[in-house]
């Protein structure tokens, strides 16, 4: 079961509220089932509206056109891909792994939406190409904003299976 | 010959090839023979300036270009290129 330090739960809980009503994004590192890491990365998308970001606009259109409509309107995080890849670079240097994949949902419930489950079964097949371990995935729900709900999911073809994990 | 994995959503360039191979002395020369067997596909890659754009990683072999040599990544024969969209989800 994947073990989570109370302190990194609080950081994602923040990272998701500072970037509302964006969705935020993160990966997580650690060993042995234990997170040790937390990355945020920067959202392509959650910038577009930003004042200095007109440099973004450019790939996040070209990204959207490659998505159906309804696909389009359903997609709210994209990585930054320089920042993706320094954190996996970062937990090389430290000898920790990837544990999981983090992103908030603003408005809607801690499970995965259609986009998020056909992502991650894109990214399965790939990582196992590149020698990257099998990440969970973990949605912060700020629906109830007082009593925000993580939660934390297996995704492999095409499926979405609810998993555990425990505070420490 | 340089083995190139494509990405789903970029398969509707490729007529719906997950691999196709390609040649080129470094990553640039690569996309640049890409781009004359399936045009389009530069534009996805890199921006009006020729930069990788940010949503896409490039992994030569296992290793991502931006820790190399960039585009001046030198490639040879038999190594292996994934085009790796960033991790997105809705």
């Amino acid at each position: 079961m994947l073990k989570i330090p109370q302190d990194i739960l609080d950081a994602m809980v923040s990272h998701a509220r500072e970037l509302a009503p964006h969705e935020c994004c993160g990966l997580l590192g650690g060993s042995d089932d234990l997170v040790t890491q937390l990355y945020r990365i920067k959202n392509v998308v959650a910038l577009e509206g930003a004042e200095t970001v007109t440099h973004f606009d450019e790939s996040k259109v070209a990204h959207l056109q490659l998505l159906s409509p309804e696909e389009r309107a359903e997609i709210a995080f994209v990585m930054d891909a320089h920042e993706q890849a320094l954190a996996l670079k970062d937990m090389r240097a430290k000898g920790i792994r990837l544990q999981a994949v983090y992103h908030s949902h603003p408005v809607s419930p801690a499970r995965p939406s259609l986009t998020d489950i056909k992502n991650a079964t894109e990214f399965d097949v790939i990582r196992e190409k590149l020698n990257l371990p099998k990440p969970l995935y973990l949605i912060i729900s700020l629906q109830d904003r007082v009593n925000p709900d993580l939660r934390v999911y297996t995704i492999q073809n095409h499926q979405a299976v609810s998993a555990e994990f425990r505070a420490v | 010959m340089i083995k190139v994995r494509i990405p789903t959503p970029l398969r509707p360039l490729t007529r719906g090839q997950g691999e196709v191979e390609t040649k080129g002395g470094s990553v640039a020369e690569m996309i640049d023979h890409l781009e004359g067997m399936h045009p389009g596909l530069k534009a996805r890659l890199c921006d009006e300036k020729g930069e990788l754009r940010r949503f896409v990683n490039v992994y030569v072999n296992e290793e991502d270009i931006r820790f190399l040599k960039g585009k001046d990544t030198v490639l040879k024969d038999g190594d292996e290129v994934s085009i790796v969209p960033a991790i997105a989800g809705g």
